[in-house]
C-alpha cells in the first residue's frame, strides 16, 4: 500500500473541511444577527466584525490555494465572455450587508451592455480582496466601476478613505509602466498586491497584458485600485 | 447601482430539494430558502436518496453539494437526474461547491449544472442566481426548442434577436448560436462566427467550437492543430483532449489518440466516458494492461453511476483473457450478471464474451452451450444489433470455428457501414486474430462493391430521369440497409428531386425527413448533410 499523497491533495482537502465549516459559521451568524436586530439587542452591530473576518479568511483561502497551484503550474486562465454588469452587481451584493453594517454603500457603475473575455473566477478574487481592505478604509463609499480605454477594460474600485500609501502606488497614470519595484512585505497587503499582479498578467490578448494601477483621487477622492485587462 | 428588475416569482409553488452529506449545512440552506417563502421543502443526505427523491417527485429548484462523501457525487446525481429524465430544461440545478471543481474550471462534463455557488454564500445570493437562472431559461426556451426541431436557421434568427436585444445572458446566447451552426452542418460559417468571439479573447469554448467546425468538415491537421494549442496553453481543458483523440482516430493515428487519452486520464481520472473510450482504443490496440486498468476503474465507478453497461464487463473479461488470465475473466462476467437485470440484451452480451473465453480455453462444448445461448437472446431481441455487439457476435462465431454464421454478420456490419473505416477496421481486426485476413479483406471488397454498384444503379436511374423507378429501388434498399447513410441520403435525395418537378404526395416529405433524420444519427458529418437539408427546407417552404 502506498502511503504518499499528494500535498496539493491534502490542501484542496482541507480547504473543503474549512471553507464548510466557514460556510456555516457564516450563515448561523446571519441567523443570529437578525435575531438580534428583531429584538434590538445593543452591539448587534460587533457579530458583523466576526462575519466580515469569516469572508477575510474565506479569499485568503481561495487566494492561497491559488498562489500554490500557479506556483506549481497548474493554474490556468479560463476565458469566457462575461457580462460585466453582472460581475459588478453579484460582487456588490456579496458585500454589500457587511459594509452595510459599517454605515459604507457600495454602488456599480457600468455601461450598458458591456460584455468581456477574461477569466471570473481569478478576476472575482482579486475584486473580493480589494473590497475587504475597502472595509476598514472607506468612510461612507465604495464605488464598482468598469470602463473600456485603449481596448483595456478597466475595472475600478474607488473608496473615499485615506487612500493608498505612497509606497504602493503603481502606474498611476493608468498605463502599463515599467515594472517598478513593488515591495512584496509579508502579510496580506504584500501578498494581495502580488496575487493582483498574477491575474493580471495572466490575462494576454494580441500581444496586449493585463495590468494594475493603483493610485489616489479621483471621484470619490480616497485610494483607486484598478485593473486593467485586453 | 442600476435597479434590479424583479420579475414576480411564485416561491410558495416551487418544490425544492436540498442535497448535502454535512447536517448542518442542509439545515442553513434550507433555512434560507425558507426565508425565501419556499414550503415545499425536502433534504437528502446523499446522492442515493437524492436520486430516489427526485424519482417519486419533480422539482423545481434542486440544490445539490459536489461532495458528498462516499457513493454518487453531485456531478454523478446531475448525470443520473438528466439521464432519467428526473431533471427536465425547465429544472434548476445549482451546484454547490466547496472550492472550484474540476468540471466547473474546465467545464468538460457532459452534464453542466444550471450554475455553481461557492460557499459560503448569503441568502442574497442564493436568490440572485435562482432568478438570474429562471429568466434565462425563458428566453433560451424558444432557440432550444427550434434546436430540437431541427430548424436551425430558425434557432439562428432568434439568436441574433436575443443578441441584439441586450437580455444580459449573451453568452449563452452566443452558445447556442455556434451549437446551432455546426448541427446545420454550415462549418464555414461556424468557423467564421467563432473567429469573431475569438477576436474579442480566447474565450474557450469558441476555441473548442473553431476545432469541432475543422473536425467536423474534415479539416484534421487543422483541429489538431487548435486542440493541441489549447492543450499547450492550458494542461487542464479536458475536452480538448477528447476532441483532439477524436480527431487522431479520425486521421488513423490510434496509437497517438491513445496517448492522449491517457494523458488526460492521468489528469482527470473519474470520468466515465474518456475511460471506455481509452479502454477500448488500448484493446484495439492489444495495449492489455492499459485497457485492464481503463475498464476496471469503469467497473469501479459505473457501480454509482448511470452511465454503467454490460460491456464495460466483458471489454474487461476479454482484456483479461489476453492477458491469459481467463479465469478472472470469467469472475467478471459473474460480476455483470448480478451487476445488470436479467434481461435479453445482457444475457447476450455475457454469452457472447463466455463464447469467446471458452474458445480460448479450449473448452469447446463450453463454447458451443454459450454461443447457442448468445443466438437465441439475439433472436429475440427485436431491435438491429448496435455494431460493437454485433462485431463481437460475428467474432465469438468465427473464433468457435462457425465461419459462416460469423461471417454473415460481418457482412451486415459492413453493408451497413462500407464507407466507415473505423468500423471496417474493426472487422479486418477480427478476421486477422482469427488468422483469416485474406478472407476478412475479400469479405470487406465484395460486400463493399456490392453496395457501391447498388447505389450507383438507383443514381443511374434517377439520372436518365426515371424517378419513380429510383424512389421505389431506393426505398426498398434502404428498408434493407436502414443503417446506410449513403442509401437514407439517396432515399431522400430522389424523393425530393420528383417534389422539386411537382410530383409525388404530400407524405413525401415527410418521408424525406425521415430519411434525413436517419442519415444524421448514422453520421453527423456526412458531406451532403446540409446541401439536403437547404433542398429539404426549400420543398417545405413552398408547401406552406
Amino acid at each position: 500500500m502506498d502511503y504518499s499523497m499528494n500535498f496539493s491533495d491534502i490542501l484542496a482537502s482541507t480547504l473543503h473541511d474549512t471553507k464548510n465549516s466557514l460556510g456555516v459559521l457564516f450563515n448561523n451568524l446571519e441567523t443570529i444577527i437578525a435575531h438580534c436586530r428583531e429584538q434590538n439587542c445593543a452591539g448587534h452591530a460587533e457579530f458583523y466584525t466576526l462575519q466580515y473576518e469569516i469572508q477575510r479568511l474565506n479569499s485568503s483561502l481561495i487566494r492561497l490555494l491559488s498562489l500554490y497551484k500557479a506556483e506549481k503550474s497548474q493554474l490556468a486562465v479560463n476565458i469566457d465572455y462575461h457580462s460585466i454588469g453582472d460581475l459588478l452587481e453579484d460582487t456588490a451584493a456579496a458585500h454589500e450587508i457587511l459594509l452595510g453594517s459599517r454605515g459604507i454603500r457600495i454602488t456599480t457603475r457600468c455601461p450598458d451592455g458591456l460584455y468581456w473575455a477574461f477569466d471570473r473566477q481569478l478576476v472575482g478574487g482579486v475584486l473580493d480582496n480589494v473590497i475587504n481592505n475597502a472595509f476598514r478604509y472607506a468612510q461612507a463609499g465604495v464605488t464598482l466601476a468598469a470602463s473600456v480605454s485603449n481596448g483595456y477594460l478597466a475595472l475600478q474600485v474607488e473608496d473615499d478613505g485615506r487612500g493608498y500609501p505612497a509606497a504602493m502606488l503603481i502606474n498611476e497614470d493608468g498605463r502599463p509602466g515599467l515594472q517598478t519595484n513593488v515591495d512584496f512585505q509579508t502579510g496580506s497587503t504584500g501578498l494581495g498586491l502580488y496575487f493582483a499582479l498574477m491575474v493580471a498578467g495572466m490575462h494576454i490578448h494580441q500581444e496586449k497584458k493585463g495590468f494594475i494601477s493603483i493610485c489616489n483621487g479621483k471621484e470619490r477622492g480616497g485610494g483607486v485600485f484598478s485593473m486593467y485587462l485586453p | 447601482m442600476k435597479q434590479d428588475t424583479k420579475p414576480d416569482i411564485n416561491w410558495k409553488a416551487k418544490k425544492v430539494l436540498v442535497v448535502d452529506d454535512f447536517f448542518n449545512f442542509r439545515l442553513t440552506l434550507k433555512n434560507m430558502m425558507r426565508a425565501l417563502g419556499i414550503l415545499y421543502l425536502d433534504d437528502a443526505a446523499n446522492g442515493e436518496e437524492a436520486v430516489r427523491k427526485m424519482a417519486v417527485r419533480r422539482y423545481d429548484i434542486i440544490l445539490c453539494d459536489y461532495n458528498l462523501g462516499p457513493g454518487k457525487s453531485g456531478q454523478q446525481v446531475l448525470e443520473e437526474g438528466r439521464y432519467k429524465g428526473h431533471i427536465s430544461a425547465a429544472t434548476v440545478f445549482i451546484m454547490v461547491t466547496a472550492e472550484n471543481t474540476e468540471e466547473m474550471i474546465l467545464g468538460a462534463a457532459e452534464y453542466q449544472p444550471d450554475d455553481y455557488l461557492m460557499k459560503p454564500f448569503a441568502k442574497e445570493i442564493l436568490e440572485k442566481r435562482i432568478r438570474n437562472i429562471l429568466t434565462k431559461k425563458g428566453n433560451l426556451r424558444n432557440i432550444e426548442k427550434a434546436i430540437d426541431d431541427g430548424d436551425y436557421d430558425r434557432a439562428c434568427g432568434i439568436c441574433d434577436d436575443l443578441a441584439a436585444k441586450n437580455t444580459g445572458n449573451l453568452t449563452e446566447i452566443l452558445k447556442l448560436k455556434g451549437e446551432a451552426l455546426l448541427k446545420k452542418g454550415d462549418y464555414g460559417k461556424a468557423a467564421d462566427f467563432y473567429d469573431g468571439i475569438l477576436a474579442r479573447g480566447n474565450v474557450v469554448w469558441a476555441l473548442l467550437g473553431r476545432g469541432r467546425a475543422d473536425l467536423l468538415s474534415g479539416r484534421y491537421a487543422e483541429a489538431q492543430a487548435t486542440f493541441e494549442q489549447m492543450i499547450a496553453q492550458n494542461s487542464r481543458l479536458m475536452a480538448a483532449y477528447d476532441y483532439l483523440a477524436q480527431t487522431l482516430v479520425k486521421m488513423r493515428r490510434p496509437q497517438e489518440a491513445q496517448d492522449i487519452l491517457m494523458k488526460a486520464a492521468a489528469i482527470s481520472p473519474r470520468a466515465l466516458l474518456r475511460r471506455k473510450n481509452l479502454g477500448r482504443l488500448a484493446y484495439d490496440n492489444e495495449d492489455f494492461d492499459t485497457a485492464r486498468t481503463s475498464f476496471q476503474s469503469v467497473v469501479e465507478q459505473g457501480k454509482h453511476s448511470c452511465l454503467k453497461s454490460p460491456e464495460d464487463y466483458t471489454r474487461l473479461a476479454k482484456t483479461l483473457t489476453r492477458q491469459n488470465a481467463p479465469q478472472e475473466g470469467l469472475q467478471v462476467l459473474a460480476g455483470a450478471r448480478k451487476e445488470f437485470p436479467d434481461d435479453e440484451s445482457t444475457r447476450l452480451h455475457v454469452s457472447v464474451a463466455e463464447s469467446y473465453i471458452y474458445t480460448r480455453m479450449n473448452r469447446t462444448e463450453d463454447a458451443a452451450r454459450a454461443l447457442a445461448g448468445a443466438e437465441h437472446s439475439a433472436a429475440r431481441l427485436s431491435s438491429d444489433l448496435p455494431d460493437a455487439l454485433a462485431l463481437d457476435l460475428a467474432e465469438a462465431y468465427i473464433m468457435a470455428g462457425e465461419t459462416e454464421k460469423g461471417s454473415a454478420i460481418a457482412k451486415s456490419i459492413v453493408s451497413r457501414r462500407h464507407d466507415d473505416e473505423e468500423t471496417l477496421d474493426g472487422v479486418r481486426r477480427l478476421f486477422s486474430q482469427a488468422g483469416l485476413v485474406a478472407e476478412g479483406d475479400k469479405l470487406i471488397e465484395t460486400t463493399r462493391n456490392e453496395i457501391i454498384r447498388l447505389n450507383n444503379e438507383g443514381v443511374a436511374m434517377a439520372r436518365e430521369g426515371r424517378l419513380d423507378e429510383a424512389i421505389a429501388y431506393f426505398e426498398e434498399a434502404a428498408a434493407r440497409l436502414p443503417e446506410n447513410k449513403i442509401i437514407n441520403a439517396n432515399a431522400a435525395h430522389v424523393i425530393m428531386l420528383r417534389a422539386k418537378e411537382g410530383g409525388g404526395d404530400a407524405k413525401d416529405l415527410e418521408k424525406a425527413r425521415s430519411y434525413l433524420d436517419a442519415v444524421r444519427r448514422i453520421d453527423e458529418t456526412y458531406g451532403d448533410w446540409a446541401m439536403l437539408m437547404a433542398m429539404y427546407r426549400e420543398l417545405s417552404a413552398q408547401e406552406e
